[in-house]
């Protein structure tokens, strides 16, 4: 065999092999499409539709649009289906969550992350990795005193007790302490002198890191930002303790709730998964670079 | 100098009230944590010697308040015996005894209504045995439910006396049907005993069963018995040894532990679970890195065409939220309407059962798992791989490599010293990735003879369902388990962040 051959066969084995591979993986994705489009409730097992089996029931059910739904299919029977809580209200539910919560951490770890890079203090090492150490506690087993805690300070504030978003914000604030490493790590690779000579210029500290240290690192607050947004919008163990009413879901939550032992709604589930999964794929991508960069320099994945 | 003392009223006023609310409403602690945190707040802001502080301090704050206050709390329930059988504190056990109530017989009283102009009542009760001793309610108005609102205090009418108002006999009562409003009516004596309508004609006294003496035992007034609190059980106990009432939470020092290693019902499943959780963590972490690697080794071929095409398309997985993920796929992988067994069905002509068989379940969480994992390893990797010099894979082409020695005796050995901190740090991810187990298999199929362990179940998994699922809820023995894991995984990061000084450069 020539060498050229040898070549363009491994070529044409390597493209099929990659090929393969995202046809496997990218078919569940199109059925999820295929099937927020299918009438009825199908697992997702089709990538394509007749033009019968096509409905828009799960959308405008998702997006809260009242829809005729034949009840005997002998007499013509309809009546009419609206949702009590439409889901797009979680979709809603879990930014507002989400941002507030990821604004909190930016600057509750931002600030942190300032002291542990640019200040030597005494325990300065030992709070650092006990953070780090600390936060490797499963977050699930404390829900018990999560719910807890929340149950006892809703008796006092009732808006930020159980079943309320300001409650699940305080609960997600809790998770600096990755958010402080990878942080402080971009810090520390940019020279100190640049605010040492604003400080001789007279600058105080707080207006060092706010005027010089900060917009040189506004890529990390970037990966910060969307690591931990998207990992807010996601997250379902702790969201599905402390939120029990339908009007307060998030989106993990309300899409888990749709797939019930007795009854799986995967239309539905379908169209909220569609609904919800393009926009946060679509940040996600426009900003891997970033967040690569990011995930690899501070060698912690969330 | 005006500016930052307004500003100081404006925190201290709100966090102040907010601890007296706090104080008020029986949460002792939470204002004292209120008050020491704004205490520590204003030093740390007013002291000049506290300056890198005032960075640390809301960070801190909210670490202390929503991870460490909560992990203090956890350790504090695994000593303790705190269960769906023991759930209330012993103060709220006592004052459920307390409310217990007994029909005494010692009174029983005829009732009569007087209508007032109004529209309300006033109820007349006569004592049968005494007629002389006769009680009388204040005005009210009577409507359904009235179970719900408080007893009616009575006070004793003067012999001789009537109440104002025209009195409604039983027949009329009757007919307006003034009985079913009546029905569940408590009033009450100046004693507190506690009356309501036992018959269509009488109300009957009904006293508390419990009284508690000053030793903090109860004495049972129908038969005299004494009941005492036995900590150990965390039950009250008469003194044949009987549970009598509710259980409260009780300390009970390293019970729960001494359970783990010795309960053959929790150690035997421990064990399997413990294993087959470190098998899933690190099968998850290779196969991922596998998968990875070999990607991103294929797409770091120069020659090859389309590769940012293929790169964004094979990405694409961690984009996707992942919980949406674990439901689609979960869907796919049902044994009898997946598309996966159809497709095998068709082709092969068997159809692995994923749910019900323990090795199909643990194989698909993994395949599921590897799927969810491999583009962050492929993403690491191909960053690791432009560090290579090209120059090595030259040479190794002059001497006639094949692809495979450049994988396992170029690649693999230059980026491996680099991966091992993030190996080890996914290793810790996936150890307690709850989310997969849980929403994939739910723990299941369950272990036979293993109470509600499951055959997938990881610690995680299997202490949450402890907790909160399940019958028993043992809040105390999951709280037991969480302790021991977070102990694992923390010698785990304590040994990695030791191996990797240089990488994380404190």
């Amino acid at each position: 065999m020539t060498p050229a051959r040898k070549l363009l066969l491994q070529k044409i084995l390597a493209h099929s092999l990659l090929i393969a591979f995202i046809v496997i993986i990218l078919s569940p994705f199109a059925m999820v499409v295929a099937a927020s489009f299918r009438k009825g409730n199908f697992a997702p097992s089709k990538i394509f539709l007749t033009p019968q089996e096509l409905s828009l029931e799960h959308w405008k059910f998702v997006l809260g649009i009242p829809y005729q739904e034949v009840v005997n299919p002998a007499t013509g029977e309809t009546r009419t289906i609206q949702a009590g809580s439409p889901p797009l209200g979680w979709f809603w539910n879990s930014i507002k969550v989400s941002a507030a919560a990821t604004i909190g951490i930016i600057l509750l770890s931002g600030t942190a992350a300032y002291a542990f890079s640019r200040i030597r203090f005494k325990f300065r090492r030992r709070i650092l990795t006990g953070l780090l150490i600390l936060q490797m506690f499963p977050a699930v087993l404390m829900l018990v005193a999560y719910h807890t805690i929340l149950d006892d300070i809703g008796q006092t504030a009732r808006w930020i007790g159980l079943n309320t978003h300001p409650g699940l914000i305080l609960v997600y604030l809790g998770g600096i302490s990755t958010n402080i490493w990878m942080i402080k790590g971009y810090f520390d690779t940019i020279p100190a002198s640049m605010e040492e000579s604003a400080r001789i210029d007279g600058a105080s500290h707080f207006q060092a890191f706010l005027r010089v240290l900060l917009p040189m690192s506004l890529p990390i607050f970037a990966v910060v930002f969307i690591l931990s947004f998207i990992f807010f919008m996601t997250e379902y163990p702790i969201a599905s303790v402390v939120l029990t009413n339908t009007d307060t879901y998030t989106l993990a939550v309300g899409a888990n709730s749709f797939l019930g032992e007795q009854e799986k709604l995967w239309g539905r589930f379908a169209a909220l998964a569609v609904l919800s999964g393009v926009p946060i794929t679509v940040v996600f991508l426009l900003c891997q670079k970033f967040v690569i960069g990011g995930l690899v320099s501070g060698g912690v994945k969330e | 100098m005006t500016f930052s003392r307004v500003l100081v009223a404006l925190i201290a006023l709100p966090a102040l009230y907010i601890s007296f609310l706090l104080y008020q409403t029986g949460n002792p602690w939470f204002a004292l944590l209120l008050l020491i945190a704004t205490a520590v707040g204003f030093f740390v802001y007013g002291s000049k010697s506290a300056y890198a502080y005032r960075y640390l301090f809301p960070g801190l704050f909210g670490f202390g308040l929503f991870v460490i206050f909560p992990l203090l709390y956890t350790v504090y329930i695994s000593f303790t015996k705190y269960s769906s059988q023991h759930l209330l504190s012993i103060d709220r056990c006592v004052a459920a005894l307390l409310d217990e109530r007994f029909t005494s017989g010692t009174g029983t009283f005829s009732y009569t209504l007087y209508r007032q102009d109004g529209g309300e009542y006033i109820l007349l009760l006569r004592d049968k045995k005494d007629p002389n001793h006769a009680l009388v309610s204040s005005p009210f108005v009577l409507k359904p439910n009235l179970t719900a609102e408080k007893p009616l205090p009575l006070e004793p009418l003067p012999p001789g006396q009537q109440p104002p108002g025209k009195p409604l006999g039983f027949e009329q009562v009757m007919r307006e049907r003034l009985f079913m409003q009546m029905r569940g009516f408590r009033a009450s004596l100046p004693d507190q005993t506690l009356l309501s309508l036992e018959t269509l004609q009488d109300f009957t006294a009904h006293e508390r069963l419990w009284i508690l003496n000053k030793d903090g035992t109860l004495t049972n007034r129908k038969d005299r018995t004494v009941i005492r609190p036995d900590f150990k059980r965390g039950f009250f106990v008469n003194d044949k040894g009987d549970q009598i009432g509710p259980g409260f939470r009780t300390m009970t020092g390293w019970d729960n532990y001494l359970q783990i290693l010795t309960d053959p019902r929790i150690q035997v499943p421990f064990l399997r679970i413990f294993i087959w959780n470190v098998a899933f963590a690190g099968l998850s972490v290779l196969g991922s890195f596998a998968v990875g690697l070999l990607l991103s080794v294929v797409l770091d071929w120069k020659e090859l065409h389309f590769r940012k095409v293929y790169r964004l398309l094979l990405i694409l997985p961690y984009a996707v939220p992942g919980i949406l993920s674990i439901l689609i796929l979960k869907g796919m992988f049902n044994q009898e309407f997946g598309i996966v067994n159809a497709i095998l069905r068709g082709i092969f002509g068997v159809a692995p059962e994923w749910e019900t068989n323990p090795w199909g379940a643990r194989i698909m969480i993994l395949i599921v798992n590897i799927w969810l994992g491999y583009p962050y390893m492929m993403l690491v990797c191909t960053g690791m791989l432009q560090s290579i010099p090209q120059a090595i894979f030259e040479a190794s082409a002059i001497e006639g490599g094949t692809p495979s020695t450049n994988l396992f005796k170029i690649t693999l050995p230059l980026i491996l010293p680099a991966m091992v901190p993030l190996l080890i740090g996914s290793f810790s991810y996936a150890f307690n990735n709850f989310v997969v187990i849980y929403l994939l298999t739910g723990g299941g199929p369950t272990m036979v003879g293993a109470g509600i362990a499951g055959e997938t179940d990881i610690l995680v998994s299997y202490t949450f369902r402890l907790a909160f699922r399940d019958t028993g809820q043992n809040y105390g023995l999951a709280s037991a388990i969480a302790t021991v894991i977070f102990l694992i995984v923390a010698t785990l990061a304590w040994v990695n962040l030791r191996a990797n000084r240089a990488h994380f450069k404190i």
